[in-house]
Parts: C-alpha cells; sequence; structure tokens
C-alpha cells in the first residue's frame, strides 16, 4: 500500500496541518506578548474549527507544543518561538482570526494565508513616531517621579533617542539584554549630561526616568497573571527576564553615572 | 486653585500621556490609544488620592488598578476584547521600574571595595526591592481580580 492511499497516514497528515497552523498562531500569539490562557484558547479555536480535539498544549519561553487528536488518531507537534515583544494590534487581529476558524469552513491553507496577510499588513506606527511617544512617556514618568521642569526637555530627548537606538539594535539581532544596557547607558548619560546642563537639583531622578522605556512592564504584569491563571513555569521564566532587564539596565545607569563622575 | 486638587490634575495628566506613549510602544491602534490615556489619568488620579489620604504605595496601586481594570469593562461594547490591553498600559505608568534599578544601584554600593554606611544603604535597597515586589503584587492583583470575577465570553 501507498503512503497516499493509507487512510491512517492520511489522517495523521492532515492532524500535522492542523496542528502546525495552530501552533503558528500560539506562536505569534507569544511573540505579540499575549498571556499563555489566550494563546491557549486561541490555538484551541483553531482546532475546533476543524473538528478536531486539543489533548494539550504545553507552553515554553521558547517553544510550544500542542497534541491534536481526532478518533484513533493523535500527533504532537511542537514549534520555537522567537522573541517575545508587544504587539497589540497583530494579537488581536490573531483573535478575530480564530473566532472566524472556530466557526468552521476555513482550510489551512487559507488560515496560513490569512495569518501571513495579518503578519505583512496589520498596520504599526513609524519607529520614529514610536521614538517620540516614547520619549514623551519617560518625561511623563519623570514628572510623575518629581523630576524638576528644566529636566523635562532632556528626558524627553533621552528617552526619543534611546528608542532609537533600541530600534537600531534589534534590527540588527543584538541580544536582548546587552541591547538594555546600552540603551539605559546612552539614555542616563543623555538625560543626565542635559539635566545638569539645564541646571537641574534633580539629575539622578532624570537619569532614572530617562531609562524607563526599558521597564517591562507587560512581561512583569503577564508574569503574575500567568501564575494565577495556572501557567507557573511560564510565569516564572517571564519574571526572570524582567529582572534580567532591570539588572542589565542598571549596569548602564551605573556607567552613564560613572561617566558623568557621579561616582 | 487648591495645591492638592493641581497635584491630582497634575498626576493624571502625566498618567495619561505615559499610558499614551507607552500604548504606541504596544502598538495600541489610534482609536483604542483615547482608552488607554483615559485609563491612565483614571489610574493615576485614583493612586494620588490614596497616598493623599494617607495609603502606602502599594495599597494606593492596588486601588488604582482594580479601578482601572473595572471601569474598562463598563465600556466592553467599545472595546471588546481590547478592555484588558487597555487596563494594562493605563497601570504602566505606576509600575515601579525606578525603585528597581536605585534598588540595584544600592546592593551595587553595598558591595563597594569600602563601602560608607553600608547598613543604611543596604536597608534602603532592601526596602526599594521589597516595594518594587508588593507594588508589582498589587498592580498584578488589581487588574486580575475583576478579570476573574466579571468573566465574559469575549476572546
Amino acid at each position: 500500500m501507498t503512503d497516499s492511499a493509507d487512510p491512517v497516514l492520511t489522517k495523521h497528515r492532515e492532524l500535522e496541518r492542523i496542528a502546525m497552523v495552530a501552533l503558528r498562531a500560539a506562536r505569534l500569539f507569544l511573540e505579540s506578548g499575549a498571556r499563555v490562557k489566550v494563546v491557549h484558547e486561541g490555538a484551541e479555536l483553531i482546532v475546533k474549527g476543524f473538528g478536531v480535539s486539543c489533548v494539550g498544549m504545553r507552553a515554553g519561553y521558547a517553544s510550544h507544543e500542542i497534541t491534536v487528536s481526532h478518533g484513533q488518531n493523535t500527533i504532537t507537534r511542537m514549534t520555537a518561538v522567537g522573541p517575545h515583544g508587544v504587539n497589540h494590534r497583530l494579537d488581536h487581529a490573531l483573535r478575530a482570526l480564530c473566532v472566524r476558524v472556530s466557526q468552521g469552513g476555513m482550510t489551512v491553507d487559507e488560515i496560513d494565508r490569512e495569518i501571513d496577510r495579518l503578519t505583512r499588513e496589520t498596520a504599526r506606527y513609524h519607529p520614529a513616531v514610536v521614538a517620540v511617544a516614547v520619549g514623551i512617556a519617560c518625561a511623563s514618568f519623570g514628572q510623575l517621579l518629581g523630576i524638576d521642569w528644566v529636566a523635562t526637555g532632556p528626558v524627553l530627548v533621552a528617552g526619543t533617542v534611546g528608542q532609537f537606538v533600541r530600534h537600531a539594535l534589534r534590527q540588527r539581532h543584538l541580544n536582548y539584554y546587552v541591547i538594555a544596557a546600552v540603551v539605559a547607558f546612552v539614555a542616563a548619560a543623555l538625560g543626565g549630561f542635559g539635566a545638569r546642563a539645564f541646571g537641574s537639583t534633580t539629575v539622578p531622578l532624570s537619569m532614572m526616568a530617562s531609562i524607563l522605556l526599558l521597564v517591562p512592564g507587560v512581561p512583569a504584569t503577564n508574569a503574575q497573571l500567568d501564575i494565577m491563571d495556572g501557567y507557573p513555569s511560564m510565569g516564572s521564566a517571564r519574571a526572570v527576564t524582567v529582572v534580567m532587564v532591570m539588572v542589565f539596565a542598571t549596569v548602564g545607569v551605573w556607567l552613564a553615572e560613572f561617566t558623568l563622575g557621579m561616582h | 486653585m487648591d495645591p492638592a486638587l493641581l497635584h491630582v490634575l497634575h498626576q493624571a495628566l502625566f498618567g495619561a500621556l505615559a499610558a499614551a506613549g507607552f500604548g504606541v510602544l504596544f502598538n495600541i491602534g489610534p482609536k483604542t490609544l483615547g482608552w488607554a490615556m483615559a485609563a491612565g489619568a483614571l489610574a493615576l488620579t485614583v493612586r494620588t488620592l490614596g497616598q493623599n489620604a494617607g495609603w502606602s504605595l502599594e495599597a494606593a496601586s492596588f486601588a488604582a488598578a482594580l479601578a482601572a481594570s473595572s471601569a474598562v469593562r463598563f465600556v466592553r461594547m467599545w472595546l471588546g476584547a481590547a478592555r484588558n490591553s487597555v487596563a494594562l498600559a493605563g497601570c504602566i505608568p505606576m509600575v515601579p521600574g525606578a525603585f528597581m534599578s536605585q534598588a540595584i544601584l544600592g546592593l551595587l554600593a553595598v558591595t563597594a571595595p569600602q563601602p560608607e554606611n553600608e547598613i543604611a544603604i543596604f536597608v534602603m535597597a532592601m526596602e526599594y526591592l521589597l516595594r518594587v515586589a508588593f507594588t508589582l503584587g498589587a498592580i498584578g492583583a488589581g487588574l486580575a481580580i475583576p478579570t476573574y470575577l466579571l468573566r465574559t465570553r469575549d476572546f
């Protein structure tokens, strides 16, 4: 009997394609900063759309697994997960797609094409807009922390430049934590130097405010929510990355303080 | 104008701006960004009022996150499943990143070759570290509790 004529093999191949497309969605969810609960629900909706049952899933920080079954056939597949970011619009476009798939009528190829389209066409802000917005966020953070008004402009510029540097280094696929240290050094040095030049009395606080673009707020809250949802391994992994980012960011601030002669 | 009210308005304004800035970084769409600003303003207003009433930073942050997470449930018809992200963006300005850095810098200072006032520095660093842990926990709990109590079928 040839492979294509064997109904068991054919069923396995169909199941594999369903598992792989569900994994693709799961990977994109994780890379867009979704909680594990959302990742699982999204993948389950896709599987459900084919009348297949999901036996289980395992979400790791760097990989994701799924086991699907139909009748006597069960298959387990795994995919690697890339760098975790935050992309709200892609996350919600994927959720809408998962709901559509769950209603039935879409083929695996159609879903794949739709995921391609979403990753290609989901709108993103221009990097320059993001950089200025991040600068404004840092300056606002500074005001909340209590920096004086003369330091606000330098912090805004430092945050903007810091985000430009982060974007440029990410394009070069530099290590995530090394980027945190470099960005913290550049932003803190600029913010501190500018605040001092304008006669600010809150130079150390201005340096802190300048690096707040690095604070991993979404992973920090997701870590806790994942643990509450019953996924402590992913929650712990996220919490460790939060601590690591802050350690490297602090190294950057320390170097900036040293450069500005504050030690 | 009353200085206390002015301070609340100041915190609300910059809370809104910080939430919007981070909203752009998180690629929140322009229409939803306005809601994120409102959530940021609400969270910082509640936190400031709480602190003005003598609450600790942790208690005030919990109340603020609870308020933001509960408030977005009332605008569910406009926000749909995006409401949790909006509440989260609104709470980002309360994440105590500066305390975390100061705690680590304090610990670095304690381990210097000839530290001065190492006990005082260590106590201060530990205090910052505990405040980071408790404040993050408070924000996470405040965001999560309404989500679990007022479950919806949105995805």
